[in-house]
């Protein structure tokens, strides 16, 4: 049962992600990589990594895709030339991997006692997961905000206006 | 987290939060202006550089990140050098030429960081990180000359590549953790080696090394990932670029030089395919570089084959060829950045210097940084009696004593071939009449750039005299492990 939702949820993230980098459309683009990475977060769930998948949930398909629809919508790209196609068959590929995503995460979320869909390896709570960054790995943590912060600041760099 | 550790962190510390505090300095001051910004920059890189070589590490390693050899504090200096001599080129630069604001110096502190994160770590977590801050704050550093169309083009094909390298690099990152189960540099490399007490390797750990040497080709300009190189050279900021090309490099040959000293039993397998890239390397690099009249796309080409170089001299290595290496490392470094330091001393309002014709006469009105780059290139060339000579003497020899006859011959005859293209600049320095005397008027010199290159111009001439010193330091960086 473990093994059928992982190759199904691996297939629905491999062909959504091809779908993603083949669109000319580019908000059908985006749409497809949320996709990808709903399948990847249910993956990590099924692996035993719940902070992970709420990470790849809340940040990747929330945050970061939010950001690119409202970039892709500012940049006013233009329509752009594809001709009419039917309805289904720019949204059909979509839906069916949404409803293969909706399918697992109702089995992994909803199964029976009876059927304990057990984590595929190691469980690691969030608890864990957070103790293992902060004394583990503190100086990786440290490191990993600098270039955060340099980040931000090239960007302002290179964004911002000079006043003469 | 101790006193003493903070001790030895205290390069990071002060290259970091150096960078950090940078930020806001101008608000405090009276009239902020580039100059001071990038002298107190250069000032914060050249303390770190200094606590580098004076502590004395307690213990081998910090939170399973950070090793305190040598070898790692070596890397961590030369690092925070470099950045004090591009941060004094870039003084008076951008004075000159736009290149406004703290964020310049504090990048190039932070960029910095990332190398000595880099050259210094024992996780390849580490690695990685120290990576990307380095190719981040130099994404910055290509294009901080928002006048400039060809600096912005240089720092986005500079992140197109980083940004295709570093997908190449975190994917061989997790196919080597996957396959290893350790995070630690050291025990992956021994996994690889098949150490006692560790799995097999399988196809996929060595699909990760196999990435793994593509992301760092990337980063080294070396043979099929070399192409970026010339153009990003020729519109970035002269200092940024003099940055870019030694102490980046440098420090992913830092990685490089401990993941090939390590390697056991694949160590044939491997150096066939580096055999062949050095070879095209140094092949591809001089003779693209015959044709070029933009000095700074000629260095790019130039940069390519002496990376090709250094790798003759890890695949000789074990034993005498990571001396070699490294010596060349610091050689390479002190030239380049002569020769970088000299061109944004020719660079005006006007624009970079660019075409070597324009350089016609400028040595007898410009003689102290006309012989300042005449050195670099002489160097370059790798001409006794000069740092570049004795570099590539140690490279052959050590090439030769492990039995690499073909390609010490293919190395030896492209520098020879490589004495024209360099050369030409030097006689176009000092070539009297004809047209010439059209007068391109370049700036006035300014202190701290003649500083600097006057100190780089006695290293290369010193070293390449009185090697000994460093060759000694430099056997002794290499009798350590990883």
């Amino acid at each position: 049962m473990n093994a059928i939702i992982f190759y199904l949820l691996s297939a629905a993230a491999v062909f959504s992600t091809l779908m993603a980098i083949s669109r000319r459309e580019l908000i059908h683009a985006v749409v497809y990589l949320v996709l990808s990475f709903f399948s990847l977060g249910l993956i990590f769930f099924m692996m035993g990594a719940p902070l992970i998948a709420a990470l790849e949930v809340l940040i990747y398909a929330g945050a970061i895709m939010v950001l690119f629809l409202f970039i892709v919508m500012m940049l006013e790209m233009g329509a752009a030339k594809i001709p009419l196609t039917p309805f289904w068959k720019v949204w059909g590929p979509a839906v069916v991997i949404a409803a293969v995503i909706l399918f697992s995460m109702s089995l992994l979320f909803l199964g029976t006692p009876q059927t304990p869909l057990s984590p595929m390896t190691a469980f690691i709570s969030p608890r864990q997961f957070g103790q293992a960054l902060y004394t583990k790995y503190y100086l990786a943590v440290e490191a990993a905000s600098l270039l955060l912060l340099f980040a931000l600041v090239g960007a302002l760099y290179l964004g911002k206006r000079d006043n003469p | 987290m101790t006193l003493m550790d903070f001790h030895m962190l205290l390069p990071y510390i002060l290259l970091s939060m150096g960078a950090c505090l940078l930020l806001p300095a101008g608000a405090f001051m009276r009239r902020p202006d580039a100059r001071t910004l990038n002298i107190m920059g250069a000032a914060i890189a050249l303390a770190a550089g200094i606590s580098a070589i004076c502590i004395h590490p307690s213990q081998a390693d910090i939170g399973n990140l950070l090793a305190f050899d040598a070898y790692d504090r070596f890397f961590t200096a030369a690092a925070s050098f470099m950045a004090c001599v591009s941060l004094l080129f870039a003084s008076g630069y951008s004075a000159r030429r736009p290149i406004g604001g703290e964020e310049f110096p504090s990048l190039a502190l932070f960029a910095a960081f990332g190398m000595s994160l880099l050259a210094s770590s024992t996780s390849l977590l580490g690695v990685f990180l120290g990576l990307e801050s380095m190719s981040l704050s130099l994404y910055v550093m290509l294009a901080a000359n928002k006048s400039d169309p060809l600096s912005g083009e240089s720092g986005l094909k500079y992140l197109v590549i980083g940004a295709i390298s570093t997908a190449f690099f975190a994917y061989g990152l997790a196919l080597i953790y996957v396959d290893s189960g350790t995070l630690s540099l050291a025990g992956s490399i021994a996994a690889l080696s098949g150490g006692a007490g560790t799995a097999k390797i399988t196809g996929l750990g060595l699909a990760g090394w196999a990435l793994l040497i593509v992301g760092l080709g990337f980063k080294t300009s070396l043979f099929p990932f070399h192409l970026w190189a010339p153009d990003v050279y020729q519109g970035g900021p002269a200092p940024a670029v003099g940055f870019l090309s030694t102490a980046s490099k440098a420090s992913v040959f830092a990685v490089f030089l401990k993941f090939t000293g390590a390697v056991g039993a694949p160590r044939a397998e491997l150096s066939h395919v580096l055999w062949v890239m050095a070879a095209l390397t140094m092949i591809f690099g001089n003779i693209a570089a015959l044709t070029q009249n933009n000095i700074k796309r000629l260095l790019a080409y130039s940069s390519i084959a002496q990376m090709g170089y250094v790798l003759v001299a890890l695949i000789a290595a074990p034993g005498s060829g990571e001396g070699a290496a490294i010596f060349y490392l610091v050689a390479y470094s002190a030239m380049e950045l002569c020769a970088f330091g000299a061109i944004s001393a020719f660079s005006g309002k006007d624009g970079e210097l660019g075409d070597i014709r324009e350089l016609r006469g400028a040595g007898f009105k410009y003689p102290a940084r006309s012989a300042a780059l005449s050195i670099a290139l002489v160097s370059l060339a790798g001409l006794p009696p000069t740092a570049g000579f004795i570099g590539k003497f140690g490279i052959f020899y050590s090439a030769l004593n492990s039995g690499y006859v073909w390609l010490s011959i293919i190395g030896i005859l492209t520098a020879i071939v490589s004495v024209y293209y360099y050369l030409r600049v030097v006689v176009y320095l000092y070539m009297r009449g004809g047209e010439a005397e059209k007068a391109v008027a370049f700036p006035e010199a300014d202190f701290p750039s003649g500083l600097a290159l006057a100190a780089l111009s006695v290293i290369v001439v010193y070293l390449g005299i009185f090697p000994g010193k460093l060759l000694n330091l430099v056997a002794s960086l290499t009798r350590l492990t990883v």
